[in-house]
């Protein structure tokens, strides 16, 4: 499209760095440019001006092997039971290790380990088509052929759209295992403002494809004025908890589950009406 | 796949000349009358007349030369392969060049001239209706062309339903097939090294879900159309109805009438 009267900026003065075992979250409204964004960081899309590295090396510079840095960098796309392809799920995880020139045993670790990983059995789901799971096993299938490549690095591109809050809760929960005992850097992109709230070191905010603040979540959802002109909503805790620091309450308003909150409130409660 | 984005399909402009203004069931019965006629034409003359025939309604359109010239890059080779095959192997007339069992003699030139020339006036008339007739506006076209065949079963209406859809649906299985494309990528998959056989079993990770896609679309929409009580062409209303006009008429006379013209007069 360059060089046409359609080309448009897509992402402008980006500038960004996310550091080895972190856990941060791009967020921003359709059409911000966050899944555009993302595509960079595994060389699948080029830039127009700027560079992306990776481990100080710019990727497009001729000394990275881009097929390899797409196996350490994995990008999980939006619905990503849509790639599956292969007659049995052992077949369909182990195309990204194949792909990567492993084979036997060593191939059949890769899988076992991408299938337990996100809560599969290896010997029930192995033979399976993947076109006759559910829904949400058919992700978690996909998810299990990103992770077969032991990448360092998974950018998640909204990977809990359409499913139910319990398969939500648990794909999360696995991802967030996966960052603490693997210490897989997790890039999650997302509109669920809760699921980044809660796992989210550090957030970046996206709006008409600039950067428009980024920081801890509870920084970055306390910029109340800024988030809600990006037509972003800020969690119904952080909201709550903001009003009654507003009104010189002293509640903290870096918490960010159902359980702390109550506690926090809990005990401004007793301090305030014993 | 760069490739596949240069596929301009129904690649209409839009537009408010006189021809966009011309009723589509109008302008595609000129289309077969100016085709059948461009068959007729015997001699030079005639294709002369039919290059400043074209050539006016193409200024007319007010369109960009370079649409007709990428619309003409398909069909290059066939006119290529045309040429060469008339000028080598149609002989009689002047022996113009010999090289062994090869000539080239008077009437292979002027035969292969012919036919480059038919070819390529076919080509630009049948573009000077898809440049300016919407796809949908061309549905109906056919549509209505169908529409005497009906005693012979010929599901005119199912037809052009069936034509819209699949141009409905380029853009988005085209964009489908990107992002497969991208997602089998991140997973090392590579769709551009290797033998022609390396890389036709390096689409079965794209097709396969591309496939898959396309029947679930499909179903989808096969619902959608029942759950709003479609049931094909049989008393069916029109949103845009169109009106013949005055305008129309003289369009698909003029047709006839160098149709009749070429007949009558042999050029």
């Amino acid at each position: 499209m360059s060089g046409t009267p359609f080309q448009v900026a897509a992402l402008k003065r980006v500038t960004m760095s996310i550091s080895s075992g972190e856990f941060v979250g791009i967020i921003g409204e359709t059409g911000s440019g966050k899944s555009t964004l993302v595509q960079h960081f595994n060389g699948l899309l080029k830039p127009a001006g700027g560079e992306v590295l990776f481990e100080g090396k710019n990727i497009w510079t001729g000394e990275m092997n881009l097929r390899e840095l797409r196996s350490r960098v994995a990008l999980l796309f939006q619905f990503p039971e849509h790639q599956l392809f292969e007659e049995t799920v052992f077949a369909d995880v182990s195309f990204g290790p194949r792909n990567l020139g492993l084979s036997g045993n060593e191939l059949e670790e890769r899988v076992r380990f991408g299938l337990e990983c996100m809560g599969l059995d290896f010997g029930v789901f192995k033979d399976r088509s993947p076109f006759q799971l559910s829904g949400g096993e058919k992700r978690r299938v996909a998810m299990a052929g990103i992770l077969a490549m032991r990448p360092q690095v998974v950018i998640l591109d909204e990977p809990t759209a359409g499913m139910d809050p319990l398969g939500r809760r648990q794909f999360m929960e696995q991802v967030s295992r996966l960052h603490r005992e693997e210490k897989l850097t997790v890039i999650l992109v997302t509109h669920n403002m809760e699921e980044v709230a809660l796992l989210a070191e550090r957030l970046f905010v996206f709006y008409h494809g600039e950067m428009l603040l980024q920081g801890r979540p509870a920084d970055v959802f306390g910029a109340d004025s800024l988030i809600k002109g990006t037509g972003l909503e800020i969690p119904p805790l952080s909201e709550l908890l903001q009003r009654l620091c507003r009104q010189g309450k002293g509640v903290r308003t870096d918490i960010f589950t159902v359980n702390e909150a109550a506690q926090e409130i809990l005990q401004l409660y007793r301090k305030e009406c014993v | 796949m760069s490739g596949m984005r240069s596929i301009t399909l129904g690649h209409y402009l839009p537009g408010n000349s006189l021809l966009h203004r011309l009723d589509p069931r109008a302008k595609l019965l000129s289309l077969l009358i100016i085709i059948t006629a461009l068959f007729l034409v015997n001699t030079f003359y005639g294709m002369l007349f039919f290059v400043f025939f074209l050539l006016a309604a193409f200024l007319s359109t007010k369109l960009p030369w370079r649409y007709f010239l990428r619309g003409l890059k398909p069909v290059l080779y066939i006119v290529l392969f045309t040429l060469v095959l008339h000028v080598l192997f149609t002989k009689g007339g002047q022996v113009f060049w010999r090289f062994g069992a090869l000539t080239i003699e008077e009437r292979g030139v002027y035969l292969g001239l012919f036919m480059t020339l038919r070819l390529i006036l076919l080509v630009v008339t049948t573009l000077l209706i898809t440049l300016t007739t919407s796809p949908i506006a061309f549905a109906d076209g056919i549509e209505f062309l169908l529409r005497p065949l009906r005693f012979l079963r010929v599901p005119g209406h199912e037809i052009a339903m069936m034509m819209t859809i699949a141009l409905r649906f380029i853009p988005t299985l085209m964009e489908e097939s990107d992002k497969i494309r991208k997602a089998q990528m991140a997973r090392g998959a590579d769709f551009e090294s290797g033998n022609v056989f390396r890389r036709a079993h390096s689409l079965v990770p794209l097709l396969v879900p591309l496939f898959v896609s396309a029947f679930r679309r499909a179903d989808d929409l096969a619902v959608a159309m029942e759950s709003r009580c479609y049931r094909g062409g049989e008393n069916r209303t029109k949103m845009r109805q169109q009106q013949i006009t005055p305008l129309d008429y003289l369009g698909v006379f003029t047709a006839c009438g160098i149709a009749a013209a070429i007949v009558f007069t042999g050029v």
